[in-house]
C-alpha cells in the first residue's frame, strides 16, 4: 500500500473545517503581554466569551497568563491540540507549523502578517509554511488575519480587544478577505441579528472562499452567508460551489476591485490576482449570488433572509406616512422587478371602512392617524394590510412620533404580530428624535422584525428577496 | 467529427495559430451555425465560376494567414454585380495584397454571397486566466467598440443564461425592433450562442473566437465574418 498522501485525498476532506469552528482545544502561540492586541487578548477574549474547549497558551517566558497554564512550546502540551492559532515574527512561523505538524495538529490560523501581501521574503515565506502544511495534512486559515468566530461554542480567538464578550448567535455566516468584520471592529453584542460564523481568510494561502462556502453549505446553524471578497482564487471552483450552495441558502458577496485603481491596490492588499469584474459579474448572475454594492449592504442586507420568511411573488404593498416616500418607494422597487401590489377589492373596501380614501396602491396612514386614536387605527390598518392575498411583501415605514408611550405602543403591537403574517417585511423607521429611531429600530429587530437604514436598503432587501425566491423557484 | 480536428491538426502542422476566415467558417458550418455561403477560388476563373453559382451580388475576400486585417488592406470588395465586377476586384485584390504582403502565403480569394443586411450583432469568446473560457454577446459595430455594450457569461452557458445575455444589453430593444426596423429572431441568436459555447468548451485550444458581424433577421441569423484563434 502506498502511504503518500496525494492531492485527491486531501481534497476529499476540504469543507470539513469543523476543526477550525468545534475545537475541543486551542493553542495560543504569541505574545502574553498584557495588553490590546496578541496572544494575551486572544486568551482573554476566548475567556470572557465562554470558549467551551481547552486553552493551551504557548510562550517560552511565562508560566501563567489569566489563570491558565502557559507551555513553553507545543511539545510540551500534554494533551491532543484542534486548532493553533499562530501570531509571531513571520520568520518563525515555519518553525512553529513544523512543530505543529509534529504534535499533530490539523488546523491552524496564521495571525501572523507581512506573508504575501508585503514582498518576495514574505512570498517566499507562505509558500514554505504552505508546503509544511501540504505534507502534514494541516489546513491553514490567512496568514495575515484577524482569525474566526463560532457565536455557538464561544470560539472567539480575537487578536484585538472587541470591548464586549459574546458575539451574539444567529443564522448570519460572515467571511471576508479583511478584519473588517471580526469582533473587533464590529457590534456584534449590540446588533438584533445573529451571527452564526465569522472568517477573515486573509491571503487564503490555503482556504479560501470556496472552502468557506462548502463548510457554510452543509452548516446547520447558517442561513445566509455574506460575504467580502477582493480576489478568487480558482473561477471554476467559485462557480461550481456558489452554484450548488446558492440552490439551498442565499449567498451575498460585496467584490471590490470593480475599477482598475481597485484592483491594483487590492492585489497588494492580500497578495492576489485580481478579477476582471465584468467576468466576476457573470458568474455571479450565473451561479445565483446576490452581488452586493456597499459595504453598509453587507451588514444590512441579510437580516432579510435570516429574520424574514421569502416572498412568495413580487407584488409589493406600502405603508406609508407621507405619499412622497411611497413614490420613492416605487421608483426604487422597479430596479429589483418588484411591481406594486393592486389591493384586493375586499381589502380595499375594509381600509376604505377604516378610514375614507385609505384603500389606494400605497396605504397612506398620515392623514386618519391625524384624526383618530393613533395605535388603534394603525394597528387595525397594518393587519388588514397584511391580510391581503394580493401581496407578497411589504415596504413598512413607521414614524417613531415624538412620544416614548407612542415607541411603547409599536412594540407592544408588533409583539402581538410576531409569526402572525406570511409576508416578507422591510421596516423604515423615521422621526424627529435619534433615540426614539434607535429605540424602536432595535426592538422591532429584537422581535424578528429587521429595520433598515433608509428606504432605498429595505426596498433593496425585498428586492433580492424576490430575486432569490424566484431564482428558487425556476430551479425547483 | 474528424473534419474538425482534421483542421485543427492541419493549422497545427503549419506552425499556425489562426484560423483564417475560410478556415472558420467552414469549422462554425460543420457544428450547425449558420454562415454566409463562401467557397473557395484560387484563380480568378474560379472565382469567377463560384460568384456564378452563388448568384450576385458577392463579396471577394483575400484567403491568407498573414493577413489579419484584411478590410484595411484591399483585401475585401463588396457588392460585386456581375463577372466584369468580379474580375476586376479579383486582380486589384491580388495586386494590392502582393504590394503590401510580399511575403504572405496566400490561399486565394474566397466569394461570398453579399449577405443581406440585418442588424449586426457579435458573438465572442476568450479565456478568463481565472474563470477559463467566456463567451460575450453584443450589438456590432459603434456599440460594442464605443459603448462597450456587451454581456458576459462563463462557459458552458444554459438556455436562460444565453436569453439573460442577450436582454441584458442595453441596446436589447433594437433587437425587439424600433422605429420600424425589423424585430430580431431572438430564439435563433439564443442557438447560436448555445452552439459556440457548446464548441469552446468541447475545444478548449480555441484561444479565441469571434463572428463579427453576425445579421440578425427577423427569421434566423447568419455569421458574415469569422475569426478563430487557437493556443
Amino acid at each position: 500500500m502506498e502511504s503518500k498522501v496525494s492531492e485527491a485525498d486531501f481534497s476529499l476532506k476540504k469543507s470539513d473545517l469543523s476543526f477550525f469552528f468545534e475545537p475541543q482545544s486551542v493553542a495560543v502561540i504569541g505574545s502574553l503581554r498584557e495588553g490590546y492586541f496578541g496572544g494575551y487578548v486572544v486568551v482573554k477574549t476566548l475567556l470572557n466569551a465562554g470558549f467551551t474547549g481547552k486553552i493551551y497558551p504557548v510562550n517560552p517566558s511565562y508560566q501563567e497568563v489569566l489563570g491558565l497554564k502557559v507551555y513553553p512550546s507545543i511539545k510540551e502540551i500534554p494533551e491532543k491540540i484542534d486548532l493553533a492559532l499562530i501570531m509571531i515574527n513571520r520568520r518563525s512561523v515555519p518553525n512553529v507549523m513544523r512543530e505543529c505538524a509534529t504534535k499533530g495538529i490539523k488546523a491552524v490560523i496564521v495571525v501572523a502578517d507581512g506573508f504575501a501581501e508585503r514582498d518576495e521574503e514574505g512570498a517566499k515565506l507562505q509558500n514554505e509554511i504552505v508546503k509544511i502544511a501540504r505534507e502534514a495534512r494541516i489546513r491553514i486559515i490567512g496568514p495575515n488575519t484577524a482569525g474566526i468566530v463560532n457565536s455557538a461554542n464561544g470560539l472567539m480567538p480575537d487578536p484585538y480587544e472587541p470591548g464586549y464578550e459574546k458575539v451574539k448567535p444567529g443564522t448570519v455566516a460572515i467571511c471576508a478577505q479583511t478584519g473588517m468584520i471580526n469582533p473587533q471592529a464590529f457590534p456584534y453584542a449590540d446588533l438584533h441579528y445573529g451571527v452564526s460564523k465569522i472568517c477573515d481568510y486573509g491571503n487564503k494561502c490555503d482556504i479560501d472562499e470556496c472552502d468557506m462556502l462548502e463548510y457554510l453549505e452543509s452548516d446547520p446553524a447558517t442561513k445566509v452567508i455574506t460575504m467580502y471578497l477582493e480576489s478568487v482564487r480558482d473561477g471554476r471552483r467559485f462557480l461550481e460551489i456558489s452554484r450548488r450552495v446558492t440552490a439551498k441558502k442565499p449567498v451575498l458577496i460585496l467584490k471590490s476591485g470593480r475599477t482598475k485603481e481597485g484592483a491594483k491596490v487590492s492585489a497588494s492588499h492580500t497578495g492576489a490576482l485580481a478579477v476582471d469584474d465584468q467576468i466576476f459579474s457573470a458568474a455571479c448572475k450565473q451561479a445565483g449570488v446576490i452581488r452586493l454594492e456597499k459595504f453598509r449592504e453587507f451588514f444590512e442586507l441579510p437580516k432579510i433572509f435570516s429574520l424574514q420568511p421569502l416572498p412568495k411573488g413580487n407584488r409589493l404593498g406600502i405603508v406609508t406616512f407621507t405619499g412622497g416616500v411611497g413614490v420613492l418607494a416605487i421608483d426604487e422597487a422597479a430596479k429589483y422587478g418588484l411591481s406594486v401590489a393592486r389591493l384586493s377589492p375586499k381589502i380595499a373596501k375594509k381600509l376604505n371602512a377604516i378610514f375614507p380614501g385609505l384603500g389606494k396602491t400605497v396605504v397612506d396612514i398620515g392623514p386618519p392617524m391625524a384624526v383618530n386614536n393613533y395605535m388603534t387605527i394603525y394597528s387595525d390598518i397594518l393587519k388588514t394590510v397584511l391580510e391581503d392575498d394580493h401581496m407578497d411583501c411589504l415596504f413598512n415605514v413607521i414614524w417613531t412620533s415624538p412620544f416614548k408611550e407612542f415607541v411603547e405602543e409599536y412594540l407592544k403591537f408588533y409583539g402581538e404580530m410576531q409569526g402572525n403574517y406570511q409576508k416578507t417585511i422591510a421596516t423604515w423607521i423615521y422621526g424627529p428624535s435619534i433615540p426614539l429611531v434607535n429605540e424602536l429600530s432595535s426592538g422591532l429587530e429584537d422581535l424578528g422584525f429587521p429595520v433598515f437604514s433608509d428606504l432605498e436598503m429595505a426596498i433593496k432587501a425585498l428586492g433580492i428577496a424576490y430575486q432569490y425566491s424566484d431564482r428558487k423557484k425556476g430551479e425547483a | 467529427m474528424m473534419g474538425k480536428f482534421s483542421i485543427f491538426d492541419q493549422i497545427k502542422k503549419e506552425g499556425r495559430s489562426i484560423l483564417t476566415e475560410f478556415e472558420s467558417k467552414k469549422l462554425l458550418k460543420q457544428v450547425g451555425i449558420p454562415v454566409v455561403q463562401t467557397r473557395l477560388a484560387r484563380t480568378k476563373k474560379e472565382a469567377v465560376l463560384q460568384s456564378q453559382r452563388i448568384g450576385f451580388p458577392v463579396v471577394l475576400k483575400i484567403v491568407s494567414p498573414d493577413v489579419i486585417h484584411k478590410s484595411d488592406s484591399g483585401g475585401v470588395k463588396l457588392d460585386l454585380n456581375n463577372v466584369t465586377e468580379v474580375k476586376t476586384a479579383y486582380s486589384e485584390m491580388i495586386k494590392t495584397i502582393s504590394q503590401q504582403y510580399p511575403d504572405a502565403t496566400l490561399h486565394g480569394v474566397s466569394v461570398q454571397k453579399m449577405a443581406r443586411p440585418g442588424t449586426e450583432v457579435i458573438v465572442g469568446t476568450s479565456k478568463d486566466p481565472q474563470f477559463g473560457p467566456v463567451i460575450m454577446f453584443g450589438l456590432g459595430g459603434i456599440f460594442v467598440e464605443v459603448l462597450k455594450d456587451v454581456s458576459f457569461r462563463i462557459v458552458p452557458v444554459s438556455q436562460r443564461d444565453a436569453q439573460e445575455m442577450i436582454k441584458e444589453i442595453k441596446g436589447y430593444p433594437l433587437l425587439q425592433g424600433v422605429r420600424g426596423k425589423e424585430s430580431s429572431d431572438i430564439p435563433a441568436l439564443v442557438e447560436m450562442i448555445l452552439k459556440i459555447s457548446n464548441l469552446v468548451e468541447e475545444y478548449p485550444q480555441i484561444k479565441e473566437l469571434e463572428l463579427n458581424p453576425i445579421f440578425a433577421y427577423r427569421d434566423g441569423a447568419l455569421a458574415v465574418d469569422a475569426r478563430i484563434i487557437l493556443e
